[in-house]
């Protein structure tokens, strides 16, 4: 009589790795003993949430009208995937002493890390999911290198498209490029880079913020504009930018849930017998 | 009614990124995503048609201010 063999037990609850991960950077990991891992992903997260604070002087939240400050105000920020940090950052400097004072000169940058602190923790936040559900010490639970979805849906959050190219999907990729890409530079276009402004479009700039690269390029190189003449089609590039980067999700998801039934082995092979059946009816 | 024919190209190219890129989300296989998508798009853009009619219908009889 064959013996069974034993199923390889999952390396913790992967619920309770993410909800760790989303108030501390690492936790998760911690939780799932890979202490290494754990430390790395807390600098770079912290790291980044710190330099942004740094460089921002913890101003960000300053720049919302007094009409749309409230105690949920910072839910709809990128800032919330690191919601610990944002917690902190939300007591220690809250909107400010209620006096008006300058920006730093670096509020910008500031921002735009503090924002890439919480997309960044998004991503550790599903790495540790997916290292929970795998076994602790088995095949799978570490070297994947390349073909990590968390890493690939990152590449797709820096560049649209990237993930895909990475993960071979060469055609999906160059058109998902070209039509993100190109509804945001429609947007920009059209809203005549006014919506290149944190401090004008705060929720909207957080939509287009999801398109990554993109959208901090055209930031750094067009961004905050002195508008000289009315945009007639103002409202609707800003947003359809924003639309661009919130599609982008969809894509990362996507890239996301390919790479983790590549790692499981179910990788695309419904496709392919689909491809094979016409062949073999030849 | 002024620009109406910009109007609709916005719509219509937001509409079509909209669309294109949910239908590579639920089709994981590139073939079957571009047979599903002409029906996407037809059944996306004709019930944002219906949808605009009955706005149109409501603003000028329930919802009329005249």
């Amino acid at each position: 009589m064959p013996r069974a063999t034993p199923q390889p037990r999952p390396a913790g609850d992967p619920n309770v790795a993410v909800l760790l991960t989303w108030f501390l950077p690492g936790a998760g990991h911690a939780y799932l003993g890979r202490m290494g891992f754990a430390a790395l992903a807390f600098g770079v997260v912290e790291g980044l949430y710190a330099l942004g604070v740094w460089f921002s002087g913890g101003m960000f939240l300053e720049i919302l009208p007094e009409e749309m400050r409230g105690r949920f105000a910072g839910v709809l920020t990128p800032e919330v995937g690191n919601l610990g940090a944002l917690l902190y950052h939300v007591g220690q400097y809250g909107y400010g002493t209620g006096e008006p004072r300058p920006w730093p000169p670096h509020m910008d940058l500031g921002m735009i890390l503090t924002a890439a602190s919480g997309v960044l923790n998004a991503m550790l936040m599903s790495r540790a999911h997916l290292d929970a559900r795998l076994p602790s010490r088995g095949p799978s639970s570490g070297g994947r290198g390349s073909g990590d979805p968390a890493l690939l849906a990152l590449a797709t959050w820096l560049v649209p498209g990237l993930g895909h190219l990475l993960q071979g999907r060469r055609l999906r990729g160059v058109v998902v490029f070209g039509l993100l890409v190109g509804l945001f530079v429609l947007g920009c276009l059209l809203a005549q880079g006014s919506n290149l402004s944190r401090e004008r479009h705060f929720y909207y700039w957080a939509g287009q913020f999801l398109l990554g690269l993109p959208a901090m390029v055209a930031e750094a190189v067009h961004g905050h504009p002195r508008l000289e003449r009315d945009a007639p089609y103002g409202d609707a590039g800003i947003v359809l930018a924003c639309v661009s980067g919130l599609l982008n999700v969809l894509v990362m998801l996507e890239v996301y849930s390919f790479g983790e039934r590549r790692l499981s082995g179910e990788d695309a092979a419904p496709a392919r017998a689909e491809r094979a059946a016409p062949e073999a009816g030849r | 009614m002024k620009d109406l024919g910009l109007h609709l190209l916005l719509f219509g190219l937001a509409g079509t990124v909209v669309v294109v890129i949910g239908t590579l989300f639920s089709e994981p296989d590139d073939r079957a995503a571009l047979r599903a998508l002409p029906r996407r798009l037809l059944v996306f853009f004709a019930g944002c048609a219906v949808v605009a009619g009955v706005m149109l219908l409501l603003e000028h009889t329930v919802a009329s201010v005249h």
